[in-house]
C-alpha cells in the first residue's frame, strides 16, 4: 500500500503540474490592426503623371478603409449583382447547362429572393465588414482630414445598408451591440456625419449659401478618396433618395423629401468643382482594347468622350470625382466584369487570360433604349464578333443544334449558327436562354491580355450624376420637369444624339438608365422612381415573378445574419 | 478531486463484495513459478470470497473442506483450480501465461485480452489484407467491425479515408491518432506493411480517453516486428502487379454521339482509353533479424515503384527502418530504439484529366494536324501553335483535350518522412516500472507544378502568359515526450492492481512556403528549374509568393489509470486525463477527461464453462479540437495593395473544449470453433466547435469559431468467426452507425457541398441541421419532365399548391425540399473466408457497405440533353431522357449506391523447398477488386465520406477536404482499378 500512495501522489502532482505555457502565439497572422504613424508617410510614394492610377493614390492611414470599397462593388455575387441582375438592365440567363446555379440569379431577376440568398447575404457582409474597418481606423491615431474622410464613407456604407434593407444596427465603434435602428435613423446618422465632414448643417444646404471653409475635407483631385467634391456628391444622392429613405413603410411613400437640397448639393459640385463631363472634343485616351493592326480590324488607337469613362485607364478622367481603384499590377482585385459577360470564345478576342463565363446579358429592351449614333452604344459588343487575328470566331457549343437552323434572323444577327454574334435579341430568362444572346457589358472596357481582375477604376460619383440629381431635384421641388432639360441635355448630347426638346418622366428615367447603366445605379433609382415593382419581360407573374409587391423595394436582411442576432434584428415585411 | 471520489466509492464496492467467509479445515501450501516461488499470488475458495494471498516465499494457508476447489492466481499466469480432496499440503506451480494468453496493447501498457473493458481489436499480420498495399491503412480494409476505411477510386496517391464508429465531430479532427511504437500522431504513411506485427484498434471513449484529444476520433496503436536473440533471419517478399482500369463512366462512343447529332470534328477517339493504360508496380522488401545475448536488432528496405491505371500518375518509394533493444543493470532497464525514413516521389496527375477524357468530344482528334481541313479552317496559325499541335476546341467551357493535359504538365511531389523514438523502461522494483519515451517525426513535402508554355488550360496560357510553374514546401515536424510509471501490486483477497500515472508533452509545427510565377520564352527546358526566367517578375500582379508558419501547437496532459482485476474474473480500469491545449479561449484551455470500464468473466458466475463469456461496459470522456489555428483569436489579413490590416476572423475568448462522451457495451464469447463480439455504443458529443456566422454588425466580421451544438451517434458492431475443422474459417464484421445532429445553434441549418460550375454554383447539396443525420442529401424530388420546354419538374413536397425548388428556399418551409439518401452507408460489411488445404491456402474477402446513397455530379452536369452538351459528350446511363434538356440538381442524380465486392482474392501457396538454410518459400497469385455487384450507374459506389470539393483545379487530389458533405462522387474521382498480383515470399 505503501508504494501505492506514492504512485497515487505522484500522479496527482503531474496532473496538477502540467500547468504550463500555453499561449498560442500566431506567427502568420495579424492579431492587432497594423496603423502607420500617425499623418501617412511609411508607404509608396508615387510619381505625378504616371499613368497607372499611381499619381491618384496619396500614402494615408486610410487605405484598408477604402479598400473595402473594392469587395462586392463591381463584381459577380455581392452589391453589384444584386442591384444590377434585380433590375430590367440586365439578366443571368439561364443557358441550358450553364448558369442555373440553384435558381439564384432567376429568383433575382423576378425578385422572389428568399432571406438565403447568398449573394444578397454577401452584400450585407461586404458593407459591414468596411463599416467595421472604419471603426477600427478611427479609434486609432489619424488626421482630422482622415477622420472626416472616413466618416463620410462610413455614412455611404450605411447609405447602401439602407438602400437594400432599411433599417440596420448603426455601430460606431467596434463591439458595440446597439439595437436596430429604423431606415429613417440611419438616414439621419449618415446625413449628420457628412454634414459635420463638410462642417456645415442642413439648413446651408437648403438655402444654398454653402461654405465649406470650416470642413476638414479638402479639396484635394486625389479620386480614391473623399474630397469635399465627393463628400457633397454622397450628400445629394443622400438627400435624393430622402423621401423613401425615411419612409416607414417599404412603398417609401410616407418619408420626406429633400428635393431642394439634393438639388442644391448638387449644384455646388458642378458650379465650384474642378470637374467636366468628358466629350470627345476634351478627352481621349489610347484605346488598351485595339487588336494588332495585323488583324485588319483597323480598331481606333484612341478612345474619347463617353467611351473614356470605364476606360482601364480611365484614373485620370476628367469627370470622375471619387471611384474605386481598380488595378491588377497592384493586386488590387474584385471586378472581373469580361469575365462574369462575354461569351468563352471572345478570350480570343482579347486575349484573355482565363475563360469568361458568358454570365450577365444586356436587357434587350434596355439596350434598345439607345437610338443609332448614341456613342453610348460603344459600351456593348454586339453583332459578329472576331478574334484578336480578326479570324470570326466560332462557338462550336452553338444554340441547340436539332433546333438552330430553325431560328430566324432577327435583323442583327443570325441565331444557331457557329459564328459567334451576339444578338440584342434574348428568347427567354430560362431554361434554355441562348449561348450568344444579349449584348454584353463593355463599357467598363477590356483591355488586350485583361486577367481576371480589370484595371478600370469604378467610379462612385462623377459629375453626369450630380446634373441628373440637380434636374431631378429641380424639377421635383417645382413639380415641372422643364427645370431638368438643360442639365439632362447636356450630359445627353456629348453622346452624339439630339438634346430633347422637351423632358417628359419616362424621358429622364430612360436617360439615366442610358448614362448610368453598369453603375449600380438602377435599383435605387427605380424604387424612387415606383417602377422597381413594376413588370417587365420576363419578370411577370405569369412567369413566376413578383410584381406590384412594395416590400420588394426592399431585400431580406440575410436569414444567417437574423440567427446570428440572436432576435436583436427583425426581418423585413414580406420576407 | 472528484474522480478521486469516484475512485473511493469504488474500492468500497470491491471490499464489500469480498465479504468475510465461513472456516473449515486448514490447508496450507506453496506457489511458484518457473524461477521461484511466487510472493503475492491470490488464492480463494472456488464460489466463495474466503481468499488469502502467499507470502514472501510463496507459502499460503487456507480453510478449505475437502469439496472445494481452490483457484490459484497471480498477474502475468495462467490461473489453476485445484481440488482439495484429502491434501492438506499442495505444491502449485503457475505457468505464465505470455505464450497463452493474447497480448493487448491498450496504450501506456497492455492488458491481458481477457482483462480488456473496453472495445479493442487486435489484427495480426496474418489477417492483413494481402496483395499490392500501398498504405498500411489498406491492410484493416473491412477487417475491423466499426472502423471505416475507404480509398475511393484507384489513385495510387490518393490516401485512404479512415474513420473509426463514423464521424465524431463537426469541426474537430475526425481522423483517428495512430500511435507508432509507442509514439503518437506518427504518419502510418512510412510504414512498408510487411514491417507490421500487430494492429489494436481502439474504438471506444474509455479505451482512448488515455490518449486525450488526439485520440478522440479513435486510437490505431501499431506494432513493428522486433528482432530476437539467436540466429539472424532474413526474409524477402517481392511484389509484381498489373492494374487496369474497372468500370467506366457511361458516355457514348464517338458513332454513337454522331449517330446522335453531336458536332461532329471528323476523328474517332476513345479518350479514356487515350490518357490510361495497365499500370505495373513492383514491390520488393528484404528483412533481417537477430541478435546476440541481451540485444536484438531488426532492420528492413523496402521499394515501391508503383504505376497509376491513368497515364503520368504513380510513385516511387524507398523506405527503411531499422530497430534495436536491448536490457541492462541485471535487466531492469530496457532500451530502445526505433528509427525509419521514407522517401516518395509522385507524379500526382492532372486531376482534370478523366473529366475532360469523358467529356471531351469524342470526334475530336487529339492534334490539329489529324482534323480534316474543314475543321482546322476555323483556327489561326498562332492558335494551333499556342495549343502545342495539340487540337482544342477553343472557347467552350471547360473542355480541354484531355492527352494535352496530361502531357503537358508535370505535376510531382517529392516527400521525405523521418521519424524516430527512443524508449527506455527501468523497474525500481519488481513492482515499479518507469517508462520515459522521447519521439520526433518530421516530413517534408515539395510540390512542384509545372505547366508548359502550350498549356491552353486555367491560367498556364493566360493572354501573353505562357507557362506557369507552382511550388509548394510544406514541413510538418512534430515532437513527443512522456514519462509514465507503472506499479503492480496485489491488494490480497484476490484483487490485483495496476496503477499507471504519467505526463505528455506535444508540440507540432508547420511551415509552408509557395511560388507562382509564369510566363517563360519557349519549350526549351523545365522552367521549374529555372524560375528566373519568368516575365512574371516584371508585374506584380501575376506573382504569387506566399509562407505560412501555423503556431506551435502545444498540448501538454497529466494522466493516471487504475486496473484492478478482482477474483480473477471482474476486470475495472478507471482513468482520468488533465489535458491543455493553446488553441482554446484563454479561460478555458484546461479540461479535465474522466474514462472507465468494468469487464467481468460471466463464466466464472453462472457456472458456464466456455472458452470465453465476458460482458464489459466501458465509459469514457475526451476532448475535441479542431485542426486550425487562432481558433479563439481575432485575425487580420495584412493587404500589401492597400498596406493595411482587415479583420479576417472575430475573436472568441470564451472557446472552450468539445467533449465526446463513448458508452460502450460489449459481450464476448468463444468456444470451440465459434468466437463472437457484439458490441453497442452511444456517443454525445458536446459543445462541438464550428466556424459559425456571427452578427456582422457587432463582431465586425461575420464569422468566428464557436462551440455550436451536440451530436448523437450510435451503432452496433458484430464479428463473428466459425472454425470448421481447421480447414475453412469465415469470419463476418458487421458495423451499423448513425449520427445525428441532436441540437445546433443555427436552427435554420446550412446546406454545404457545392455541385459547382458549369451551371451548378450554389447548389448545396447537403444539409446540416438539428435533428437530421450527418450526411443528409437534400434537395428537389425528380417528377418527370416538362415535354415543352425540357425542363424537370419538381414535386410539391408541402402540398401548398406552389413547387418552390430554387436553392435559397432550401432551408425554407415554403421550400420543396426533402431528404433524398444518406452519404453515410447504414451497414458496412466484411467477410473474410480462409480456407486451408494441404499446402495451399485460399483467402477470400468479400466487402460491402449498404444503405448509403451518392450524387452522381457525372449525370447531373453531362446527362441532360442540353444544346450545348452537343458540343462535348453524353452521359448515356439508363436513367437518360432525350426530352430533358436542361441540368438541375434534384432526387434524379441521387442513386443508391448499396454494393458488395470480392474485394481480395489470395491463393498461396508452400513449395516447402527441400533447400537447406531456407525455412520457408510461399508464392502467391492475389486479386484486387475481382468485381463489384451494385446499380450505382458511377464509375465506384464506395462511400465518398469526405467531399474533395467541385474542382481540384489541376492540382493534386488532396485527402483533406468537406467532412460534413458525404456522398458526393465528384468528377475528379480517379476510376477504380483492379489489380492482379504474383508474390514471392522466402524466410531464410
Amino acid at each position: 500500500m505503501k508504494n501505492f500512495l506514492k504512485i497515487t501522489l505522484m500522479s496527482l502532482s503531474l496532473i496538477a503540474f502540467t500547468a504550463c505555457d500555453l499561449e498560442e502565439e500566431l506567427v502568420s497572422d495579424f492579431t492587432s490592426p497594423y496603423v502607420k504613424a500617425a499623418g501617412g508617410g511609411g508607404g509608396p510614394t508615387y510619381s505625378a503623371g504616371a499613368t497607372d492610377g499611381s499619381s491618384q493614390r496619396v500614402s494615408d492611414n486610410i487605405a484598408g478603409a477604402f479598400g473595402k470599397l473594392r469587395s462586392g462593388s463591381a463584381g459577380h455575387g455581392s452589391y453589384w449583382s444584386m442591384q444590377s441582375v434585380s433590375t430590367d438592365e440586365m439578366l443571368v440567363g439561364v443557358k441550358g447547362g450553364d448558369w442555373y446555379d440553384g435558381g439564384i440569379w432567376v429568383v433575382t431577376h423576378r425578385h422572389t429572393v428568399s432571406s438565403a440568398h447568398g449573394p444578397n447575404g454577401n452584400a450585407w457582409n461586404a458593407q459591414f465588414n468596411g463599416i467595421n474597418e472604419i471603426n477600427n481606423v478611427l479609434a486609432g491615431s489619424i488626421t482630422a482630414n482622415e477622420k472626416a474622410q472616413l466618416r463620410v464613407l462610413r455614412a455611404f456604407f450605411y447609405m447602401r445598408l439602407m438602400d437594400m434593407y432599411g433599417g440596420v444596427k448603426i455601430v460606431t465603434a467596434a463591439g458595440q451591440d446597439p439595437a436596430q435602428s429604423t431606415r429613417k435613423q440611419v438616414f439621419e446618422f449618415a446625413e449628420s456625419e457628412i454634414l459635420a465632414a463638410l462642417g456645415i448643417t442642413a439648413a446651408d444646404v437648403l438655402s444654398g449659401s454653402i461654405d465649406l471653409s470650416g470642413s476638414d475635407l479638402n479639396t484635394s483631385p486625389a479620386k480614391y478618396r473623399i474630397n469635399q467634391y465627393g463628400a457633397m456628391g454622397i450628400l445629394s444622392r443622400l438627400y435624393l433618395n430622402a423621401k423613401v429613405w425615411t419612409s416607414a413603410n417599404t412603398a417609401g411613400t410616407d418619408g420626406t423629401a429633400r428635393w431642394t437640397e439634393a438639388a442644391n448639393a448638387a449644384d455646388w459640385v458642378i458650379t465650384n468643382g474642378p470637374y467636366s463631363l468628358v466629350t470627345d472634343a476634351n478627352f481621349s485616351l489610347p484605346n488598351l482594347s485595339a487588336r494588332p493592326a495585323s488583324s485588319g480590324l483597323n480598331d481606333p488607337e484612341t478612345i474619347s468622350g463617353v467611351l473614356t469613362i470605364g476606360a482601364p485607364n480611365n484614373q485620370d478622367n476628367p469627370e470622375i470625382i471619387f471611384s474605386i481603384d481598380f488595378d491588377q499590377a497592384s493586386g488590387k482585385g474584385g471586378m472581373p466584369f469580361a469575365q462574369m459577360s462575354l461569351h468563352q470564345p471572345s478570350q480570343n478576342t482579347f486575349n484573355l487570360a482565363s475563360q469568361p463565363w458568358n454570365g450577365y446579358q444586356t436587357m434587350e429592351d434596355f439596350y434598345r433604349k439607345y437610338e443609332a449614333g448614341d456613342k453610348r452604344l460603344g459600351w456593348f459588343l454586339s453583332g459578329s464578333q472576331k478574334s484578336s487575328a480578326g479570324k470570326q470566331l466560332v462557338d462550336w457549343a452553338y444554340d441547340d443544334k436539332a433546333t438552330a437552323e430553325a431560328v430566324a434572323a432577327d435583323g442583327e444577327g443570325v441565331h444557331g449558327t457557329l459564328d459567334l454574334n451576339y444578338s440584342p435579341y434574348i428568347n427567354e430568362l430560362e431554361p434554355d436562354s441562348w449561348r450568344q444572346s444579349g449584348a454584353r457589358m463593355f463599357k467598363f472596357r477590356h483591355k488586350q491580355y485583361q486577367n481576371n481582375d480589370m484595371d478600370n477604376d469604378f467610379p462612385i460619383i462623377r459629375l453626369a450624376e450630380m446634373y441628373f440629381n440637380r434636374a431631378e431635384g429641380r424639377s421635383m421641388a417645382a413639380g415641372d420637369w422643364s427645370q431638368g432639360l438643360a442639365d439632362v441635355n447636356a450630359v445627353r448630347t456629348r453622346a452624339g444624339v439630339a438634346p430633347f426638346a422637351a423632358l417628359s418622366v419616362q424621358d429622364f428615367i430612360d436617360e439615366s438608365g442610358r448614362e448610368f447603366i453598369f453603375e449600380s445605379h438602377r435599383r435605387t433609382n427605380l424604387v424612387r422612381w415606383g417602377k422597381f415593382t413594376d413588370a417587365w419581360w420576363e419578370k411577370t407573374g405569369a412567369k413566376g415573378g413578383s410584381v406590384g409587391d412594395p416590400n420588394k423595394n426592399l431585400f431580406p436582411i440575410p436569414l444567417s445574419q437574423i440567427q446570428a442576432a440572436n432576435g436583436s434584428l427583425t426581418q423585413n415585411p414580406g420576407y | 478531486m472528484k474522480n478521486l471520489t469516484k475512485l473511493k466509492s469504488l474500492f468500497t464496492a470491491v471490499f464489500l463484495l469480498l465479504g468475510t467467509s465461513l472456516m473449515a479445515q486448514t490447508i496450507s501450501g506453496t506457489v511458484s513459478g518457473e524461477d521461484g516461488p511466487l510472493p503475492g499470488a491470490t488464492i480463494i475458495v472456488k464460489g466463495t470470497n474466503n481468499g488469502t494471498t502467499s507470502d514472501f516465499d510463496g507459502n499460503f494457508s487456507i480453510d478449505a473442506s475437502s469439496s472445494d476447489v481452490l483457484v490459484i492466481s497471480f498477474v502475468g499466469f495462467v490461473s489453476q483450480e485445484v481440488s482439495v480432496g484429502d491434501n492438506d499440503q499442495l505444491t502449485v506451480s503457475l505457468v505464465s501465461d505470455n505464450e497463452l494468453e493474447e497480448i493487448v496493447v491498450t496504450g501506456y501498457g497492455s492488458q491481458r485480452e481477457k482483462e480488456v473493458t473496453s472495445a479493442v481489436t487486435k489484427i495480426t499480420a496474418e489477417e492483413f489484407n494481402k496483395g499490392p498495399i500501398s498504405n498500411a491503412a489498406g491492410l484493416l480494409e473491412g477487417k475491423v467491425a466499426g472502423l471505416s476505411i475507404y480509398s475511393k477510386g484507384g489513385n495510387p496517391n490518393a490516401g485512404s479515408t479512415i474513420r473509426v464508429r463514423g464521424i465524431s465531430t463537426l469541426g474537430g479532427n475526425v481522423s483517428p491518432l495512430f500511435v507508432i511504437d509507442g509514439v503518437p500522431g506518427a504518419s502510418i504513411d512510412n510504414i512498408d506493411p510487411r514491417d507490421i506485427e500487430t494492429i489494436n484498434v481502439l474504438k471506444d471513449g474509455s479505451a482512448a480517453a488515455i490518449y486525450g484529444s488526439r485520440g478522440s476520433s479513435g486510437v490505431i496503436i501499431v506494432t513493428t516486428k522486433k528482432g530476437e536473440a539467436g540466429k539472424i533471419k532474413l526474409s524477402y517478399s517481392g511484389e509484381y502487379s498489373v492494374a487496369e482500369k474497372m468500370n467506366a463512366i457511361q458516355m457514348l462512343t464517338a458513332q454513337e454521339f454522331r449517330d446522335f447529332n453531336g458536332a461532329d470534328l471528323g476523328a474517332s477517339n476513345n479518350w479514356v482509353d487515350q490518357v490510361t493504360r495497365q499500370g505495373i508496380t513492383q514491390n520488393n522488401s528484404i528483412a533481417a533479424s537477430g541478435g546476440f545475448d541481451k540485444t536484438s536488432f531488426r532492420v528492413s528496405v523496402n521499394t515501391r515503384d508503383v504505376e497509376g491505371v491513368v497515364k503520368a500518375t504513380g510513385f516511387q518509394q524507398f523506405n527503411t527502418r531499422a530497430s534495436i533493444q536491448t536490457k541492462a543493470f541485471n535487466d531492469k532497464l530496457s532500451l530502445s530504439l526505433n528509427s525509419s525514413y521514407t522517401r516518395r516521389k509522385s507524379d500526382l496527375g492532372n486531376s482534370q484529366v478523366l473529366e475532360f477524357a469523358n467529356v471531351f468530344n469524342p470526334t475530336a482528334p487529339v492534334y490539329f494536324k489529324d482534323a480534316p481541313q474543314t475543321i482546322q479552317n476555323y483556327f489561326t496559325e498562332e492558335q494551333i501553335t499556342r495549343s502545342g499541335g495539340y487540337f482544342q476546341t477553343l472557347g467552350l467551357f471547360r473542355s480541354f483535350n484531355p492527352v494535352a493535359i496530361q502531357e503537358q504538365g508535370i505535376y510531382a511531389q517529392d516527400r521525405n518522412e523521418f521519424a524516430y523514438n527512443i524508449a527506455l523502461d527501468y523497474a525500481l522494483t519488481d513492482n515499479l516500472k518507469i517508462f520515459a519515451t522521447a519521439a520526433k517525426n518530421r516530413s517534408s513535402a515539395e510540390n512542384r507544378t509545372s505547366r508548359s508554355v502550350y498549356d491552353y488550360n486555367t491560367q498556364a496560357n493566360l493572354g501573353d502568359r505562357a507557362g506557369r510553374v507552382d511550388y509548394g514546401d510544406y514541413e510538418n515536424e512534430s515532437a513527443n515526450y512522456e514519462i509514465y510509471g507503472t506499479l503492480n501490486s496485489s491488494l490480497g483477497s484476490g484483487v490485483d492492481m495496476v496503477v499507471t500515472a504519467g505526463y505528455s508533452y506535444n508540440e507540432a509545427d508547420f511551415f509552408q512556403k509557395t511560388i507562382n510565377v509564369g510566363d517563360f520564352p519557349d519549350e526549351a527546358i523545365d522552367y521549374s528549374y529555372s524560375i528566373g526566367s519568368s516575365e512574371d517578375l516584371l508585374n506584380a500582379g501575376l506573382l504569387g509568393l506566399g509562407s505560412y508558419k501555423a503556431p506551435t501547437n502545444k498540448t501538454i496532459a497529466g494522466f493516471g489509470r487504475v486496473n484492478l482485476v478482482i477474483d480473477n474474473a471482474i476486470y475495472v480500469n478507471a482513468s482520468v486525463r488533465r489535458e491543455g491545449s493553446n488553441k482554446l479561449g484563454s479561460e478555458n484551455r484546461w479540461g479535465v477527461f474522466p474514462g472507465g470500464g468494468i469487464g467481468v468473466d460471466l463464466n466464472k458466475y453462472v457456472g458456464t464453462a466456455f472458452e470465453k463469456f465476458k460482458v464489459r461496459v466501458g465509459y469514457g470522456v475526451t476532448g475535441a479540437l479542431p485542426s486550425g489555428s487562432g481558433l479563439s483569436q481575432l485575425v487580420y489579413n495584412f493587404s500589401n495593395s492597400d498596406q493595411a490590416t482587415t479583420q479576417a476572423r472575430a475573436a472568441n475568448p470564451d472557446l472552450k473544449w468539445e467533449e465526446k462522451a463513448e458508452t460502450n457495451f460489449g459481450v464476448e464469447f468463444r468456444n470451440g470453433p465459434l468466437d463472437l463480439t457484439i458490441d453497442y455504443y452511444s456517443r454525445d458529443i458536446t459543445d462541438f466547435i464550428f466556424d459559425t456566422e456571427i452578427d456582422a454588425a457587432v463582431f465586425g466580421f461575420n464569422r468566428r469559431f464557436e462551440n455550436v451544438g451536440d451530436i448523437k451517434s450510435t451503432g452496433i458492431e458484430f464479428t463473428g468467426s466459425y472454425d470448421v475443422n481447421d480447414i475453412w474459417t469465415p469470419t463476418l464484421t458487421l458495423s451499423t452507425n448513425k449520427s445525428e445532429l441532436e441540437t445546433y445553434t443555427t436552427k435554420d441549418g446550412i446546406t454545404t457541398g457545392n455541385l459547382g460550375s458549369p451551371g451548378q454554383n450554389a447548389t448545396n447539396m447537403v444539409l446540416v441541421k438539428e435533428g437530421y443525420q450527418i450526411g443528409t442529401i437534400w434537395g428537389p424530388v425528380y417528377d418527370g419532365v416538362d415535354t415543352a420546354t425540357g425542363k424537370p419538374k419538381f414535386k410539391d413536397l408541402n402540398g401548398d399548391g406552389q413547387i418552390i425548388a430554387g436553392q435559397d428556399k432550401a432551408l425554407d418551409p415554403q421550400g420543396d425540399f426533402q431528404e433524398l439518401g444518406q452519404g453515410y452507408p447504414e451497414i458496412e460489411l466484411g467477410f473474410n473466408n480462409t480456407i486451408n488445404v494441404g499446402k495451399f491456402q485460399i483467402n477470400a474477402f468479400f466487402q460491402g457497405a449498404f444503405g448509403h446513397s451518392l450524387v452522381n455530379t457525372w449525370r447531373a452536369f453531362f446527362e441532360p440533353r442540353i444544346g450545348s452538351q452537343f458540343a462535348y459528350n453524353f452521359v448515356n446511363t439508363k436513367y437518360a431522357d432525350d426530352d430533358l434538356k436542361a441540368a438541375a440538381f434534384s432526387s434524379l442524380y441521387v442513386e443508391k449506391a448499396d454494393y458488395i465486392k470480392l474485394a481480395n482474392l489470395t491463393v498461396a501457396y508452400d513449395l516447402d523447398l527441400p533447400i537447406n538454410g531456407i525455412s520457408s518459400t510461399v508464392v502467391s497469385l492475389n486479386v484486387r477488386n475481382a468485381f463489384v455487384i451494385t446499380n450505382y450507374t458511377g464509375a465506384d459506389p464506395t462511400p465518398s465520406i469526405v467531399d474533395g470539393g467541385y474542382d481540384a483545379g489541376g492540382g493534386s487530389l488532396s485527402g483533406s477536404g468537406n467532412i460534413l458533405a458525404p456522398g458526393i462522387d465528384r468528377r475528379n474521382n480517379y476510376f477504380d482499378s483492379r489489380t492482379f498480383t504474383l508474390g514471392l515470399n522466402i524466410n531464410f
